[in-house]
């Protein structure tokens, strides 16, 4: 009597939260309502059929029934909001087992208490979490988040947004776990106040969205005048459907942008008179270097270099104050090279720490060398740490698997930061070595320790690299690689 | 080299300065340094105030003895634009919401 409508409502509350999750629409909120409708009719269903064997007196069956039927329904919410606030890490984990979230269910458990050790750190626990973790093996996105939530305990926030963002190259799915990657990033981007960054991933639907997320995504796109930012009262709809509106209640005071001035057309770069140069190079190098530098500034100050160094004024100048301070013989042509080198330097460190390219197409006496040393500099840069990694390999030296993970991220960091910064000449030169050292490496670790998740994203990336250079042989290569099926604790994962 | 600890700054002179007028202030600031007067404590540079030390003048008069190192100084002194006052503290930026991720239950 009992089971048939129980297993429909199973059926519709799968149902409902997985169309929710591909969803972020209106839809959105008739799903959630849906599946809370379901939850509420299964727990009173359940309860009833406790309630039933109770009085009948057989109450082991009472018991049975209330781990089948009401447990899995109740175990998140109540991970979620009693056994991690008080950082009850192993009961979090059971709870998480119990919530019943799909094929693998100890990967939300790990992920539940990892974020119970955040709110209460103890070394014993983090120690367990680490050898539970570090004994699942091949790697996953839930190894990766929990990782993560360790980094975000330690107070590591920026450490842990990194590695949460890396989950995206993973090939294994929890959706569950992808729920807690997404809110997670959400608030801590609703923190920072970065609701630009909040808003693209609401676009680009990287992450399903839970009832929490979904509310700050709507706040982000309303900040930001977005087209299709959700109304007032798809907004309130959104907040009365997600936890912790206390807390979230002032996010719904979307202060009034102010009316966006036109901007001031730019003054056409007067033609200085020759004397000029120096001054203008003088002032706008100091601009540069106190200031956080940004790309044009850093083409204009080198073209006023370039300019006054060339300029025939200050040879006129340099000469006649030598003659009168009786230097050396040839000071003229020193001191020249010395301020080039000197502003060349300040420039590059300036350069270095704003992650800019050398302006293009600027070949003078501070243009040449700057192009040149920044160039220089991340590709020397980037050669070594990937043939550290390339000579790990070499040697046999296997790291866990996190770590492996966690080398691979900061280098492909390292890699986009020096690309993003030296432009498509970099990736070009770059791009040979990362690949014949990635390639080898991502079949070392298919191979050799059957880390499909992590050697298939490595594969991938290299793939997605081959294709921005156009690099036909590596792209052949690439393409095989990432053909491989992948096996996971989800079962096999064909690529696209 | 930096602007802010050209010579010329730490000196405070213009870079037409003689060299008898160099060796004259130089003398005058070491001696208002060992007794520790306010005013000689710090120069004004084109990237705003900076401590000025014993040490720092003797480098700035044994830079500008040398013909070579002083065409240099002179010719970022004498291009650079004038001394700027300290800086008024810049606004604190606009946070987003600090705390706001423990108050959704993820922390710290």
């Amino acid at each position: 009597m009992y089971a048939l409508p129980y297993l429909v409502l199973i059926k519709l509350h799968q149902l409902a939260i997985n169309a929710r999750r591909r969803d972020r629409t209106w839809r959105y909120v008739a799903w959630s309502t849906m599946a809370a409708l379901c939850a509420v009719l299964m727990m009173v269903l359940g309860a009833a059929f406790c309630w039933l064997m109770w009085r009948l007196g057989v109450w082991w069956l009472t018991l049975v029934a209330g781990v089948l039927l009401v447990l899995p329904l109740v175990a998140a919410p109540v991970a979620r909001h009693v056994l991690v606030p008080l950082g009850r890490v192993k009961l979090a984990y059971w709870a998480g087992v119990a919530s019943r979230p799909g094929t693998d269910a100890p990967a939300l458990g790990f992920c539940f208490a990892a974020w119970a050790w955040s709110c209460r750190p103890t070394p014993s626990a983090e120690a367990w979490l680490a050898r539970r973790r570090d004994a699942r093996r091949p790697l996953g996105d839930a190894e990766v988040v929990v990782t993560a939530l360790l980094l975000a305990g330690r107070g590591d926030a920026d450490g842990a947004r990194k590695l949460m963002r890396s989950v995206a190259m993973i090939v294994e799915v929890h959706p569950s776990v992808r729920e807690l990657v997404g809110e997670w990033l959400a608030a801590d981007a609703a923190e920072r106040g970065a609701w630009r960054e909040l808003y693209d991933d609401a676009i680009a639907a990287r992450w399903p969205a839970t009832p929490l997320t979904y509310l700050l995504e709507g706040i982000a796109a309303r900040r930001l005048e977005a087209a299709g930012a959700p109304g007032r009262y798809e907004l309130v709809a959104r907040w009365l459907l997600a936890p912790y509106r206390r807390a979230t209640r002032t996010l719904l005071r979307v202060p009034v942008a102010a009316p966006a001035r036109p901007p001031e057309p730019a003054a056409a770069p007067a033609e200085l008179p020759a004397l000029d140069h120096l001054p203008r190079a003088v002032a706008a190098h100091l601009d540069l270097t106190t200031r956080r530098a940004s790309a044009p500034a850093l083409a204009d100050t080198v073209r006023a270099w370039d300019a006054a160094l060339a300029d025939a004024g200050t040879h006129a100048w340099l000469s006649r104050r030598a003659l009168e301070l009786d230097a050396p013989l040839g000071a003229v042509d020193r001191a020249l090279r010395d301020i080039a080198t000197a502003v060349t330097d300040e420039l590059a460190r300036a350069a270095e720490a704003a992650q800019l390219a050398a302006p293009a197409a600027l070949l003078g006496a501070v243009g040449t060398p700057l192009a040149r040393r920044l160039r220089h500099g991340r590709l020397d840069s980037l050669e070594s740490a990937f043939t550290r990694w390339a000579g790990r390999r070499r040697a046999g030296e296997r790291y866990p698997s996190i770590d492996e993970w966690r080398e691979f991220v900061a280098l492909q960091a390292a890699y986009e930061a020096a690309c993003s910064a030296g432009g498509d000449e970099l990736r070009r030169l770059a791009f040979p070595h990362a690949f014949s050292t990635g390639s080898n490496m991502a079949a070392w670790l298919w191979n050799e320790h059957k880390e499909y998740a992590l050697s298939h994203a490595i594969s991938r990336w290299l793939l997605d690299e081959a294709r921005a250079v156009g690099d036909t042989e590596a792209i052949e290569l690439g393409h095989r690689n990432c053909s491989l099926t992948i096996h996971t604790r989800l079962g096999k994962v064909l690529p696209d | 080299m930096s602007i802010a600890d050209n010579p010329f700054f730490v000196l405070g002179l213009s870079p037409d300065a003689s060299r008898i007028e160099i060796e004259r202030e130089a003398q005058k600031l070491l001696g208002m340094l060992e007794l520790d007067f306010a005013d000689a404590r710090s120069y004004q540079s084109p990237l705003g105030p900076r401590p000025r030390t014993p040490e720092a003048v003797r480098a700035a008069v044994a830079a500008l003895r040398d013909p070579y190192r002083r065409l240099v100084a002179e010719l970022w002194a004498r291009h650079a634009p004038p001394a700027q006052p300290a800086a008024p503290p810049e606004p604190p930026r606009a946070p987003g919401y600090p705390g706001l991720r423990r108050r959704l239950g993820w922390r710290p």
